[in-house]
């Protein structure tokens, strides 16, 4: 954490204008480099290479770069140097021996606001006269000049800040905390093997000022929190359990043959060649067709029943008749009221595609409806994502979804007696596609359905035979009990269980049993108070009483539960249980071995998405209203991932966050950013040219919407996002009731928004925070509220240039990035350290680690700043193994 | 006042009411808060379909079945609609310009659904509504009765998605399933047996206890530091302990013993006076036993047909919905206007049954600490906007009586959107400025005692109220 007075300062030693031009050596090529002058400016790549130059975490020795950072110090001296005699000429009269206006005696006032007991006073003197309330208007002899007023509020904004700063850091705070919601639902989910949403019923979690939402000291307990966990826990493992004999499914078929048969005979009953005439319907209609007889008939809906001989899972011979679903179309099918209430629903839809043209995507989503009487509807996707449909036409294959019942909208009146409200339940399949060839457009052909619930891949379930296992000695309850139940809180602890523990719990067992049928009714509802147990529901780090261990580290198990804590949001699974039961988990090799599985395996995709959301706080996409396109929305939030992911995946360096030459985007993001064309709905690298004004993540269409005011840029939000974000060096907050900028002003409305932000922020009370947020903010004017790039407003040129507090000026974009990228390297490289070590660690992080910061910094820069590198080095470090 | 007098002055009133209740150590349940001299805040919701009718001032039916009144705050007059609850106009506000902002261009058959809780929950498409108003009440002052709230409605059950039949959704905005049948209602009040609820909270305890002892043997392991954390965790488990305790003084409670003969709990909604009744002299019950002080009753569904449709044979009209589509016919007005009137009538019935029985504790009648709200999501034609609102009581919780409170601007006269009957209505333009009345809705739960100054994602309360 950098102080601003102490980061000022360090501009100033470190700040080289770009306007002189250096001969500089750059370390790794060897190559001697010469800086271009202002016409020229060097390329961004150049500004990488000179920028890692220049790190001080490369150059200087360790001990040099941690004492850089030293615990901020009050500024008395600047106090009794400027402050104190301005407010004894414009103030004492009042609050002064004489009179004390208000009690308030500013000759008594403790001028170090760090550690003097007069913080609050200072706060209200700040109020007062940055909003120029004080000295009052009708006492012009001690009216404040603006210079002095600055000067004042300036200092205290400074020291207040600092004091804040100071307060915050100065506790030490644990890492013992409990699950996050999120982190409880993947938890729950890896346990149980059950691939649904179960937490639902928690509260949201808070995020801490660095924005993370594991932050240890956030993560309240409540009654109500309590009770959730008991019902969430009951409900999950009823669902991973079954009773009884195998359920008799409800099965529907589709097969188009069958359709075609039936429509044709119905016809050929009321008019002869009505189909036939069909036959030349134009290609792009939704239909039944015959790829033989080229007979075709228009097919959009279908009432279908449940068939009682039918059995799921076949694959019958496939058939020239399909159903031809362009794109945007869909089959809608009414199901009636026969779907069971729970269990999952099986949809497997054998289909092609039309044509193979690589540039086109066809995928299948599933939309579930009821329409109960007039005006009262609802639909719902209930698909998580997406099929594409790849196969081609001649050679149809399957492909399957599975939907909870349970989870869904269902009609509630589908056990009604009487036929109003309606009854029945819509299934529709939808293709959702890039189809855009005007010859030969893609198709897709479906030959055969089949909607089977409750479906089991076997029986019982596999989440039911993971708790309640084989085992020889199923038929002795006792046995059998402690087995199941050593079994279940080794994975729920994380760790071996003692006999003593499982007796605790067969008592609870030996009280159940009465009240149930079966064994494993009885055993549900103990395992479920194993759920509620603070083991499961904490990241514990037990005192150690083995003197031949350090107190200050961790255990190899709980090690491994934070580890997968980071890099899963969730808890360790076998493979991680058992080196760490081995004492093995943290051996060098190993440990990189574990984090590279780790980070190959699926569940890491949580690390990603939760730790880019958390960082650049995304969630406030959510609360934005003005991107209507849906699946632009879902690209913009996808793109900060999924560039990451890239990142990490090659280990490349952190600083193509600042700049890359490439960018990660889908379809409907690139036209977004009108990049070349390329087709399909899934991210991927694509490489971009400067002319593109993307790369990196700064620019990204989420970044820029989300710090926007809903019609415009916002260059205040963007330029405190970028402080607070990017480089870790976040601002004061503003002072309470600032005056808008008053848009009724006629005087206002004439001037640009640039203007408009100088004019605001030139009152003396605002400008030092000001002159520090809004040039960062500035810069991405060529940016508009939806990110796109743009070179006008309203008929002016933008005007992007913006002038630092450091007298550093920004061109625009390509001015931030390379000066960023030229002189702020290590800042960003210590924010970043910073952010993925408090997200690691689950809590704030304080001075204390300051060191350690600064020595894992200089490690992961002289390991060439990659992503990959900083995950190994961290949960390598003392910080990631100590309590 | 100590426990004895208390139970005796409550057993003695409830003998002159004709319902013979025997209240045994009732009053002496008292495990945490509140105090038990403290006299209930009660909250009723009544909701009905369709709106109301509002002719236009050149109709010559505006005169007299325009239901919103006429004139100023204090001086108002009541048109036939409402004139039936004249005798009450000192314990009864009547609202206009009041909306939920999100709902203003929706249909108005789809909006029963967030009255109460205004949730944009839109008219199509995925779903999602949030927690009601007598919900985030029943939270607070569940606890205090055996059931923290009571959810009626003529249809029962939850109804569909944008066609509700329940006016009560719970925190995660699912909806709760209201009860129709009065035998079910009584015998829930007072006459349920406790065995399973017995049997879970015997197993509850045990799984507690064992909470506990496991938190415990963790907790040595802590350093002092976090011991402080975790104990955050065993709080919540001895705060759960002491819910279940209380949970378990009701099931050892005797229940209330009600006399029957004078309820008619057979009664079907094509009965409709006796069914209307009976419903409200249930809610009546639940509040006087105290088992109760929450409840919501819902008439029927929004777009007619089932039970609710049968409600205006209480005024010898036929088909409650299709009241509204016929306001153009000859004396469609009139129609609509005397089965409002009605509804009027029997919310003014049970007003009056409150207002007659003094408050056990002493305090006013049971109407001064009870808020009955009476409304509908829609006013005119489909027309989700100037929702038709009537207060009744609440003297003891800040509530003045006696007034019309118009609220917004540019529709004074209450003839926007008047006089449609075509869908062109309520798809129109909005054209004068409503309030937001989830802002009523943090005055009533300020009044309540819920400490909250939003709802709904509207900050602030109404002001004049």
């Amino acid at each position: 954490m950098q102080s601003p007075p102490k980061l000022a300062k360090n501009e100033k030693q470190v700040m080289k204008s770009l306007k002189i031009i250096i001969p500089l050596v750059l370390g790794i090529a060897g190559t001697i480099l010469v800086a271009i002058g202002q016409e020229t400016p060097i390329t961004l790549e150049a500004a990488k290479e000179q920028g890692r130059a220049k790190s001080r975490f490369l150059k200087e020795t360790k001990e040099a770069a941690q004492t850089t950072d030293a615990i901020p110090k009050a500024n008395v001296a600047f106090f009794h140097e400027s402050v104190g005699p301005i407010l004894k000429k414009s103030c004492l009269a009042c609050h002064g021996p004489e009179k004390s206006e208000g009690r308030l005696r500013i000759d008594q006032l403790n001028p170090d606001l760090l550690t003097g007991p007069d913080v609050e006073r200072w706060r209200e003197i700040f109020n007062a006269l940055s909003k120029s309330e004080m000295p009052p208007v009708d006492e012009p002899d001690y009216a404040l000049a603006d210079a002095d007023r600055g000067r004042i509020v300036d200092w205290l904004s400074g020291e207040l800040n600092m004091a804040s700063l100071i307060r915050r850091n100065s506790k030490e705070h644990s890492s013992f905390r409990r699950l996050t919601k999120y982190e409880y639902n993947y938890a729950l989910q890896d346990l149980l093997g059950l691939p649904y949403s179960l937490a639902n019923p928690l509260p949201p979690e808070t995020a801490s000022e660095d924005g993370f939402k594991n932050s240890s000291e956030l993560l309240q307990m409540s009654v109500m929190q309590f009770e959730s966990y008991r019902e969430i826990g009951l409900k999950a493992l009823k669902r991973a359990t079954v009773i009884g004999e195998r359920p008799q499914a409800v099965t529907y078929i589709i097969s188009m043959q069958e359709e075609m048969d039936k429509a044709a005979s119905k016809e050929a009953a009321k008019d002869s060649d009505k189909n036939k005439k069909n036959s030349k319907s134009p290609r792009n209609q939704q239909q039944l067709f015959n790829r033989e007889t080229e007979e075709s008939i228009p097919f959009a809906e279908r009432k279908t029943m449940p068939r009682a001989e039918a059995v799921a899972g076949q694959t019958p011979a496939v058939s020239p008749v399909v159903l031809v679903l362009p794109r945007s179309n869909e089959l809608k099918l009414d199901l009636d009221r026969f779907l069971p209430d729970e269990g999952i629903m099986r949809v497997r839809i054998r289909a092609g595609r039309s044509t193979m043209n690589p540039d086109e995507y066809a995928s299948l989503r599933l939309i579930f409806s009821a329409h109960t009487s007039n005006n009262a509807n609802f639909s719902q996707v209930v698909t998580e994502r997406d099929i594409p449909v790849t196969a081609p036409a001649d050679d149809p294959q399957f492909i399957h979804f599975d939907i909870p019942l349970s989870d869904i909208q269902r009609n509630p009146f589908r056990k009604l007696t009487t036929t109003f409200p309606r009854r029945d339940e819509f299934l529709h399949i939808h293709n959702v596609s890039n189809a855009h060839s005007v010859e030969e457009p893609l198709q897709v052909l479906i030959d055969y359905i089949e909607i089977s619930a409750p479906f089991y891949e076997q029986w019982p379930p596999k989440t039911h035979t993971d708790i309640f296992i084989a085992s020889d000695n199923k038929s002795d309850e006792q046995l059998y009990g402690r087995e199941v139940l050593a079994r279940f809180l080794r994975r729920v602890w994380r760790r071996p269980v003692t006999s003593q523990e499982i007796d605790q719990f067969m008592a609870l067992f030996a009280k159940y049993r009465p009240g149930f049928s079966t064994f494993e009714e009885a055993m549900v509802e103990v395992l479920a108070t194993a759920l509620a147990t603070p083991e499961f529901l904490y990241l514990t780090q037990r005192v150690t009483t083995d003197e031949t261990k350090s107190s200050a580290t961790i255990s190899e198990l709980e090690f491994a539960s934070r580890l997968a804590m980071f890099l899963w949001s969730s808890i360790p699974d076998d493979e991680l249980l058992k080196l760490a039961e081995q004492g093995k988990l943290r051996e060098p090799a190993v440990l990189a071995a574990q984090v590279k599985r780790m980070l190959a395996d699926q569940r890491s995709r949580r690390f990603s998405q939760n730790f880019v959301e958390q960082w650049l706080g995304l969630d406030r996409m959510n609360s934005v209203t003005h991107v209507t396109d849906s699946a632009l929305r879902e690209a913009m939030l996808e793109e900060p991932v999924a560039f990451f992911e890239e990142v990490l995946k090659h280990n490349h360096s952190i600083m193509d966050f600042l700049h890359s030459d490439y960018a990660v985007v889908n379809e409907r993001l690139a036209a977004h950013y009108r990049l070349p064309k390329f087709y399909g709905p899934h991210f991927r690298k694509v490489p971009i040219t400067p002319q593109t004004n993307r790369g990196g993540l700064l620019t990204s269409a989420a970044i820029m919407t989300m710090n926007s005011d809903g019609k415009d840029s916002h260059p205040l939000k963007r330029g405190v996002w970028m402080l607070k974000r990017i480089l870790d060096d976040p601002p004061p907050p503003p002072p309470p009731n600032v005056p808008e900028v008053d848009l009724t002003d006629p005087e206002i409305l004439k001037m640009t928004l640039k203007e408009q932000i100088a004019n605001h922020r030139n009152k003396p009370a605002c400008i030092s925070c000001h002159s520090k947020i809004d040039p960062w903010g500035l810069a991405f004017e060529n940016y508009d509220a939806l990110g796109a790039y743009r070179t006008h407003i309203k008929n002016q040129p933008v005007d992007a240039t913006s002038e630092l507090f450091n007298r550093q000026t920004l061109a625009g974009i390509d001015g931030l990035k390379r000066y960023l990228l030229t002189d702020r390297q290590d800042q960003f490289a210590r924010a970043m350290v910073h952010k993925l070590t408090a997200y690691a660690l689950g809590r704030p992080l304080s001075f204390g680690d300051r060191a350690d910061i600064d020595s894992l910094t200089a490690q992961f820069r002289q390991r060439n700043d990659g992503l990959g590198d900083l995950i190994q080095l961290i949960v390598s470090s003392n910080l990631f193994n100590s309590k | 006042m100590n426990d004895k007098s208390m139970l005796l002055s409550r057993r003695t009133f409830l003998h002159g009411t004709g319902v013979a209740l025997a209240l045994p150590w009732f009053e002496s349940f008292a495990v945490g808060s509140p105090t038990k001299d403290e006299t209930p805040k009660r909250f009723v919701s009544v909701y009905h379909p369709d709106g109301v009718g509002l002719p236009l001032k050149s109709d010559p039916a505006w005169e007299d079945w325009s239901w919103f009144p006429r004139g100023g705050e204090t001086d108002f007059k009541l048109t036939k609609v409402l004139d039936v609850l004249e005798p009450l106009r000192s314990d009864i506000t009547i609202y206009s310009g009041l909306s939920h902002p999100a709902a203003r261009r929706v249909h108005g058959h789809s909006n029963a659904d967030q009255y109460l809780t205004g949730a944009p929950i839109g008219g199509e498409g995925p779903y999602r509504n949030t927690i009601s108003l007598d919900q985030v009440y029943a939270e607070h002052a569940g606890d205090f009765t055996r059931h923290s709230s009571l959810v009626l409605s003529t249809n029962g059950g939850v109804g569909g998605p944008r066609g509700a039949q329940t006016q009560s959704f719970n925190r995660e905005g699912r909806p709760i399933p209201a009860m129709n049948k009065p035998k079910q209602i009584f015998d829930m009040l007072f006459v349920t047996s406790g065995k399973d609820a017995a049997e879970r909270l015997a197993r509850s305890k045990s799984a507690l206890d064992l909470l506990i002892d496991n938190t415990r043997s963790l907790s040595r392991q802590l350093s002092k530091r976090d011991q402080e954390t975790l104990k955050q965790y065993l709080d919540a488990v001895r705060d759960t302990e002491l819910k279940l305790a209380k949970a378990q003084k009701w099931i050892d409670t005797p229940i209330p013993q009600v006399d029957t003969k004078n309820l008619h709990l057979d009664a079907e909604p094509k009965e409709a006076r006796l069914y209307f009744q009976t419903m409200y002299e249930l809610i009546y019950l639940a509040f006087l036993s105290d088992s109760s002080r929450v409840a919501t009753f819902q008439l029927g569904r929004e777009n007619g047909e089932g039970p609710h449709d049968l409600l205006s044979l209480a005024v010898g009209l036929g088909g409650a919905h299709g009241l509204t589509h016929e306001v153009k016919k000859p004396d469609g007005w009139k129609n609509l206007g005397t089965y409002n009137r009605y509804q009027a009538e029997e919310f003014g019935r049970f007003a009056q049954r409150l207002k007659d029985t003094p408050e056990p504790t002493g305090k006013g009648n049971m109407l001064d600490n009870t808020l009955a709200m009476h409304g509908s999501a829609s006013s005119s034609f489909h027309l989700s906007r100037n929702y038709p609102i009537i207060s009744a009581g609440g003297k003891n919780l800040g509530f003045t009586n006696g007034r019309y409170l118009k609220f917004g601007k540019g529709n004074e006269d209450n003839q926007a959107g008047a006089g449609i009957d075509t869908d062109a209505g309520w798809q129109g333009k909005l054209e004068v400025e409503e309030l937001p009345l989830a802002k009523l809705f943090v005055t009533i739960l300020q009044r309540l005692g819920v400490e909250t100054d939003s709802f709904g994602g509207y900050t602030g309360s109404l002001s004049r109220v």
